[in-house]
């Protein structure tokens, strides 16, 4: 995009070093209220981003109205000028190697609003198997395209689609969602409504449970919950530095069960974070976070790498179409011996209200259970009507009982189901 | 008017604005930056439901250019199927509350400064972190509709967060404060904010956990706001009532809680959550929710009061260039007329809990939870060891039952509420209340 050049090269005169994100995309969704589509709606969003980089002044700015690129860059150089100067070893130089990424791209994916109707109409056939009410549901399809340049020659483009459906049914007073997201046209809706509907229905005449040390299996919808709460922060090495990680000092020490292993796994396929560089222009590796129960590494973006001396892991990922940059990462993994974790009899819990209320620094929470049921021989029994699961996410993972054989992705994680023994529950 | 055919009804929400941020770590500018906006929202009623376009970077053009917009929205909600009706609702704008120092005056340079005050205020030993925010949004908002309507405002809302975390042998706890407000910068001599954030961190080092379950909690006036919020507004919410996803569907002139209690939804309250217009161009207006322990008023926008009356309209709110829905402004519960000495003595064995990290409702199961960031235990009416990590879950319909005292020292604090993926600010008040029976969870062993 001609525009884009211009931008570098007025930007190049004035700082030692521009960079620009810029992301176009289009995005057509509807929702349902009951059982009809009560809205479509159909939008066209565009972001630009610009750093700008002076004497180790790292400035930024951003607005989703490209053609006032000029406004956008002198705000960029202004706020640099009041950013306290930090070490900086300069934005990533071109590579060799493909210069668009298409690993989240399905050219069959249509952005079209009947293409939504028809995933809402699948997720409400698949809801009647199961006696509920679908309360409301929604259907979204989505295209991307996404520049990333900079004055030392990095000209990169990469191409993003997304499908995404999600309904929530209501049975008597017992609520059931579920969801399901891809960058393919992969998804299966029909079952998202089916589990929906079950959880409402299955979760009616739950009875309560005393107070008491229990064994838990979480659902990946309730680990996946509690670990973006609390765990994930604690990776990213500016959290680390800062003082804000309860795993900063333990750098090669045991923090998991041996047994296991977080990871990141940037080129997963059909990974919903998968890429080939991060959001600066990195290229992106596999981040061994913890190997066999010991932590070995933290996520670092250029500023932060540049700061404390390490390398950037190529974590940096854009937040929201306008975003700047943040430390995050691409297809977070917990892995390790899977077995089947659902034989002897336990609390099985599908979601949890109130995971964001969890102490980010010390790991504590205490968090209501949703859709949680007894069970045992992999079968859903009895449901628990109500009750608090109180724990420390950093502590419950010395416990760890178990992982399930099936994993799912959730956004940029990709967990099993976890078994944890000891855990607290307070009852009615 | 004439409308264009296969239209019902229209209207445009343009809103464009800037946004100032400036964060500072461990006495670092990490960045401090304007950013801005222009983004407009189409909603067009078709014959059955609505088609809506998302337009950045709005232009507005020739009659001609609208009407195309108009055709590509009638076109999306070709596929809905509900037949949506809006109820008649009054149009009015009140006026946005004066500024007493406009953000917009001071430069950026001098923010900083008084930011980097408050940070450093925070640096207490043992303190290993500290992390300001400010945050500046003005919004100039402009809203037309097919009957005529046309309003604009402008609202600037400013304010900063300050993060304080202490350690000890492994031991990471934190303390927060924060200030919002639409009444102008709110930065100048705020350093006791980052001096409390610091404190609070490392009392919460010796503060200990509690062993769950049900006990009398007495709620400080932002924590109770929360409650309010979380236990009642939601589920009072039009949309959620229509899907048949709330607990207080039907219920209106029902006794749902103590007599004592009167919970409101106050968008034309001066508070953070004002609105001067809803998002719909309709009047906003003071909405009892619970009166007296009586259920008695929804909170709507134009197509839920249609669908379900029992309510008032001009609760409808929405992020720049999204699609409205019903949301909170200002929610509260009224002042009762003891004091919080007489509510401590009569909760006489309990826990005081403080401040808020938050909380999430499910409206249709009726269930809600919510953390304090600190709290006392109470001992023979007397506030003694400082306890922390201390979450509340509950039933909304027994709990209502349950708040046996409210006090008479209501305070409203600022926040920001999420929903169906948008998030608005609003402010939750409420006096001290005395909640029996509170289920309260807590790792703490006996």
């Amino acid at each position: 995009m001609a525009w884009i050049e211009q931008l570098l090269k007025e930007g190049a005169k004035r700082v030692d070093e521009i960079e620009v994100f810029y992301a176009k995309s289009t995005t057509v969704s509807a929702n349902l209220k009951r059982r009809k589509v009560n809205l479509a709606v159909a939008s066209d969003d565009c972001g630009l981003a610009v750093r700008t980089i002076r004497d180790g002044r790292i400035g930024s700015s951003n607005t989703n109205s490209p053609e006032r690129w000029r406004e956008c860059l002198k705000a960029a150089i202004a706020s640099g000028d009041l950013a306290t100067p930090q070490s900086w070893k300069g934005l990533p130089r071109p590579a060799t190697g493909p210069a668009t990424d298409t690993l989240c791209f399905d050219p069959a994916l249509a952005v079209e609003p009947e293409n939504a109707s028809q995933l809402l109409t699948a997720m409400m056939e698949g809801s009647e198997e199961h006696p509920a009410d679908i309360t409301s549901g929604s259907a979204t399809l989505s295209s991307t395209l996404i520049t990333l340049a900079n004055n030392a020659g990095l000209y990169l483009t990469s191409r993003h689609t997304g499908v995404s459906v999600s309904l929530e049914a209501i049975s008597g007073q017992s609520t059931g969602s579920e969801f399901a997201q891809s960058c393919f046209m992969d998804i299966d809706p029909r079952s998202v409504g089916e589990r929906a509907a079950f959880f409402a229905s299955h979760s009616v005449g739950g009875q309560d449970i005393p107070s008491g040390i229990y064994d838990v299996i979480l659902s990946p919808i309730a680990y996946a919950e509690l670990l973006s709460a609390v765990y994930i922060p604690a990776l990213s090495g500016r959290n680390v530095h800062a003082g804000r990680s309860r795993l900063a000092t333990l750098l090669n020490e045991q923090v998991l069960d041996a047994r296991f292993s977080v990871y990141d796994n940037p080129l997963l396929a059909k990974g919903l974070g998968s890429a080939l560089w991060d959001g600066e222009g990195v290229p992106t590796r596999r981040i061994d976070f913890i190997r066999d129960g010991v932590l070995k590494e933290f996520a670092y973006d250029l500023r932060t790498a540049y700061r404390y001396g390490k390398t950037s892991t190529g974590s940096a990922i854009r937040a929201g179409a306008t975003g700047g940059t943040a430390i995050g990462h691409h297809n977070l993994i917990v892995d390790g011996p899977r077995t089947d974790i659902t034989k002897d009899r336990a609390i099985y819990i599908h979601s949890v209200i109130g995971a964001h209320t969890a102490n980010p620094m010390s790991g504590d929470f205490s968090v209501e259970m949703s859709n949680a049921f007894w069970m045992e021989d992999g079968s859903f029994c009895e449901p628990i009507r109500s009750a608090m699961l109180a724990g420390n996410v950093f502590d419950m993972h010395a416990s760890v009982a178990g992982l399930s054989r099936e994993v799912r992705q959730i956004g940029s994680l990709v967990l099993p189901s976890i078994r944890l023994s000891g855990l607290r529950v307070i009852g009615k | 008017m004439n409308l264009p055919s296969g239209v019902r009804y229209y209207d445009l929400r343009q809103v464009t604005g800037q946004t100032t941020l400036i964060d500072i770590d461990n006495g670092v500018v990490e960045s401090a930056g304007i950013s801005f906006f222009n983004t407009a929202l189409l909603r067009v009623l078709g014959p059955h439901g609505w088609g809506i376009l998302e337009i950045d970077n709005f232009e507005p053009g020739s009659k001609q250019k609208i009407n195309g917009l108009i055709q590509s929205a009638v076109r999306l909600a070709a596929i809905t199927q509900q037949d949506v009706r809006l109820a008649d609702a009054p149009h009015r704008a009140l006026a946005v509350p004066r500024m007493q120092e406009d953000p917009k005056n001071i430069d950026l340079e001098e923010k900083t400064r008084l930011l980097s005050a408050v940070e450093t205020a925070a640096k207490l030993p043992g303190i290993v972190n500290r992390r300001a925010n400010y945050i500046e949004r003005i919004e100039q908002v402009r809203f037309s509709d097919s009957s005529d309507t046309e309003f604009s405002h402008q609202i600037c809302r400013s304010g900063f967060n300050m993060l304080a975390v202490a350690s000890r042998n492994g031991n990471v706890q934190m303390g927060y404060e924060r200030m919002h407000s639409i009444h102008g910068f709110n930065l100048r001599h705020k350093e006791e904010y980052g001096k409390k954030a610091a404190e609070r961190a490392l009392a919460l080092l010796d503060a200990k956990h509690i062993k769950g379950g049900r006990m009398r909690a007495v709620l400080d006036p932002e924590l109770a706001g929360v409650f309010a919020h979380e236990a009642v507004g939601h589920a009072s919410e039009g949309d959620l009532v229509q899907e048949g996803n709330s607990i207080l569907a039907g219920r209106t002139g029902v006794k749902i809680g103590n007599e004592q209690l009167t919970i409101v939804d106050d968008p034309s309250l001066p508070e953070f959550g004002f609105e001067p217009f809803d998002a719909e161009g309709v009047a906003v207006q003071r909405t009892e929710i619970i009166r007296n322990g009586i259920m008695n008023s929804y909170l709507h926008n134009r197509e839920t009061l249609a669908a379900i009356g029992e309510g008032i309209p001009g609760h409808a709110r929405a992020m720049p260039g999204e699609p409205p829905f019903v949301r909170m402004s200002n929610t509260f519960i009224e002042n009762g007329e003891v004091s919080f000495s007489e509510i401590i003595e009569v909760c006489k064995t309990g826990i005081l809990l403080k401040g808020s990290r938050g909380g999430q409702v499910d409206p249709g199961r009726g269930i809600f939870q919510f953390n304090a960031e600190y709290g006392y235990m109470i001992d023979n009416g007397e506030c003694t060891e400082m306890i922390r990590d201390v979450s509340l879950s509950g039933e909304i319909l027994s709990t209502l039952h349950d708040i046996t005292l409210c006090g008479n020292d209501r305070a409203m604090h600022p926040g920001y509420c999420g929903k169906g993926g948008q998030s608005v600010p609003v402010s939750d008040g409420a006096p001290h209340i005395l909640l029996e029976n509170a289920l309260v969870g807590g790792r703490g062993l006996d």
